[in-house]
């Protein structure tokens, strides 16, 4: 009777409790932190040249390595309160130069340099923040070009959230299935797939990746499959695991007793029931993609200049090491934080899809 | 046992197999002329014949990947094309170094790692435990080159307490070995706990606290005896990848090891060297990966009968 009124009536059916994982997850502490870091990296990628004032490409040269707060006052000329910034520059035998005689506002939703945004299909050049004058506001600093550092890490969001999402995309494409069948079909098909999974997990961690992008050329685009195909074994081993535990099980031998093929049960009914740690791993891989992938650029063998990489940007950061700590300081921070979100939430999902807690 | 250590290195094989092929693959398939590849960009064409006539790589894959094989066997491994000095004298100098950051390494984690863990198990769902653990977090998100560069400025540049750079007295060592042992010590302190907690769960341990043993003595004595078993395992796995891991602490710290040679090889598209060392640390895994399983079996004879 009570199915009856649910189905009747939906508001009453969405009423209903939220699955028990969600709930799990909701109630964690640490997954609401890693959720939050990962939507405010999701926000960043999105709006990237409204959140980021300027360019990541504009150079000049006569304002290199200013740390962060260089002609910044949080008071302006006749004490009003915000945030001020008078012009600075680097000279090249005085070290900087702040003009403290003029200063200008840091105002929100400010105009700025313009810019095309979701593909050219939006024109604006409205920033969520930018100074009211002729000077620039450099958040983090500038680099060695006399590059904005934050607008630079803002825009080079992307091409982190794009690596993780291509690793988990091969790995869950690729690895899976053939984890997944393999299992499913046994005999020499699984120990052959075994076999070759086994070659690929002898080479540790970043290894794989640097003998595909030495094999196949340095290179952003490389370096994504690079970093997708180090995924493949590491999918195809735990998926078989849960497929060797759920092959036999009676709802299994029912879809068969009932005529349905072997590959049908297979994807109907038995990879649903083995996808819990791929979600999870799904969660992990993501943030060790993104480090493998920063850390093939800080070698040289990802991503090339002037591609505002993570990686890249820390490489290059490690030549001023003594004379401009912040210029490979924020892109560190960057990448923790978000690998950090990734890993904490593939903690809090594992703990909440566990069926034996 | 002697069943088992066959069994074992029955499966290592077909890995040892897959490894050679995919480093004989990576020149063929690699754009351009093979010949020219293993000879240098700026080898002149009797050099790259040369190196075509004594590689046969006119003649067929099965026939060239055999002459390989026996290659590596024998210990050849070619020349590098930037020292012209064979592979295997340049893998000699520098593997060593690579084995004694890693052990290093393996040491500071391991040591710190168990010491977290056990600290988080006594007084687990308490704010110690979750600082220990978000640590331990920490310690695996953290990309190595960025926690590498901050230790040299810190501890290095500002306050010069630890050498910039290199190889050579203990100093040298520390920092290093601490960077790349980070991320392990943090997947040591985790498992640690677990596997802690799980013990500390179970019958014998109940008994023990009975008996009127203190939480001290029942968690040195009884529990974490056999709490690390799995930790020894997991050290040791991660042994294996610090020997890659070392990849990145090497150029960030220049440690003469192979790690930075690879990475050197690389750029300078030294394939004879990329070869040489990418089959070492592959090999070098499968070794002592194996040796953990055997260890294994030896330390705990239930696996042994599976």
């Amino acid at each position: 009777m009570t199915d009856q009124t649910d189905r009747k009536n939906p508001a009453k059916r969405q009423r209903r409790k939220a699955p028990r994982w969600r709930r799990r997850l909701a109630r964690n502490p640490l997954a609401i932190i890693g959720i939050s870091i990962i939507a405010l990296f999701l926000m960043v990628v999105l709006f990237a040249p409204f959140i980021a004032p300027y360019s990541p490409q504009t150079q000049d040269l006569r304002t290199t390595y200013l740390p962060p707060g260089t002609g910044v006052s949080l008071r302006g000329p006749e004490g009003q309160a915000g945030i001020w910034v008078s012009p600075a520059q680097r000279s090249p035998t005085r070290g900087v130069e702040v003009n403290d005689s003029v200063a200008y506002p840091v105002k929100l939703f400010q105009r700025g340099p313009s810019y095309s945004w979701l593909f050219g299909l939006i024109k604006s050049d409205l920033h969520l923040f930018g100074v009211d004058g002729p000077v620039k506001y450099y958040l983090l600093g500038t680099d060695e070009q006399g590059r904005d550092i934050f607008s630079r890490l803002v825009h080079g969001a992307w091409i982190s959230l794009f690596i993780g999402l291509i690793s988990v995309g091969i790995g869950l494409g690729i690895g899976a299935p053939v984890g997944a069948i393999s299992a499913f079909m046994g005999g020499w098909v699984d120990m052959t797939v075994q076999r070759v999974v086994d070659t690929l997990l002898a080479f540790p961690g970043i290894l794989l990746a640097i003998v595909l992008v030495a094999t196949f050329g340095t290179g952003l685009t490389n370096l994504m499959i690079a970093v997708g195909i180090a995924a493949i074994p590491i999918y195809a081993r735990i998926i078989r695991g849960s497929v060797l535990s759920i092959r036999n099980r009676e709802f299994v031998e029912a879809a068969g007793a009932l005529g349905r093929r072997r590959m049908g049960t297979l994807f109907k009914h038995v990879i649903p029931n083995a996808l819990a740690p791929l979600i999870v791993q799904s969660s992990l891989q993501m943030a060790i993609a993104i480090l493998f992938a920063a850390g093939l650029g800080f070698l040289g063998l990802g991503a090339k200049p002037p591609q505002p990489e993570w990686g890249l940007m820390l490489a290059r950061g490690r030549e001023y090491l003594a004379v401009a700590p912040h210029v490979a300081t924020f892109p560190g921070v960057a990448i923790i934080l978000v690998v950090l979100g990734f890993n904490l939430l593939g903690d809090a999902l594992r703990d909440a899809l566990d069926p034996r807690k | 046992m002697i069943q088992y250590t066959l069994r074992r290195l029955l499966v290592a094989l077909p890995s040892l197999l897959g490894v050679l092929i995919i480093v004989f693959l990576m020149v063929r398939l690699a754009p351009g002329d093979p010949a020219q590849l293993l000879a240098g960009e700026f080898a002149d064409a009797a050099t790259v014949e040369r190196i075509r006539e004594r590689f046969g790589l006119n003649d067929s894959m099965p026939v060239q990947f055999q002459r390989f094989i026996t290659g590596v066997a024998q210990g050849d491994l070619g020349r590098s094309t930037r020292t012209s000095r064979p592979v295997t004298v340049e893998l000699r100098e520098f593997f060593p170094n690579t084995v004694e950051l890693a052990l290093a390494s393996i040491l500071f984690a391991l040591v710190v790692g168990v010491a977290l863990g056990i600290i988080s198990a006594l007084k687990s769902n308490t704010w110690v435990d979750a600082l220990a653990m978000i640590l331990a977090l920490i310690g695996v998100s953290m990309p190595t080159f960025w926690f590498g560069l901050l230790a040299i400025r810190f501890f290095a540049v500002e306050t010069p307490i630890f050498p910039v750079a290199g190889r050579g007295t203990f100093a040298h060592l520390v920092l290093p070995a601490i960077t790349l042992g980070l991320s392990s010590t943090g997947i040591i302190a985790r498992m640690t706990r677990s596997a802690l907690l799980e013990v500390l769960g179970q019958d014998y341990v109940r008994t023990a606290r009975a008996k009127g043993g203190t939480p001290r003595m029942i968690v040195l004595k009884h529990a974490l005896r056999n709490a690390l078993v799995p930790v020894l395992t997991v050290g040791g796995l991660e042994f294996g990848s610090l020997l890659a891991g070392a990849v990145i602490t090497e150029t960030v710290f220049t440690w003469p090891g192979v790690g930075r040679m690879l990475v050197t090889s690389v750029l300078s598209r030294d394939y004879p060297v990329v070869q040489g060392t990418v089959l070492l640390i592959a090999v070098s895994f499968i070794v002592v990966n194996l040796l953990v399983d055997l260890i294994y079996g030896l330390i705990d004879p239930r696996i042994r009968y599976d």
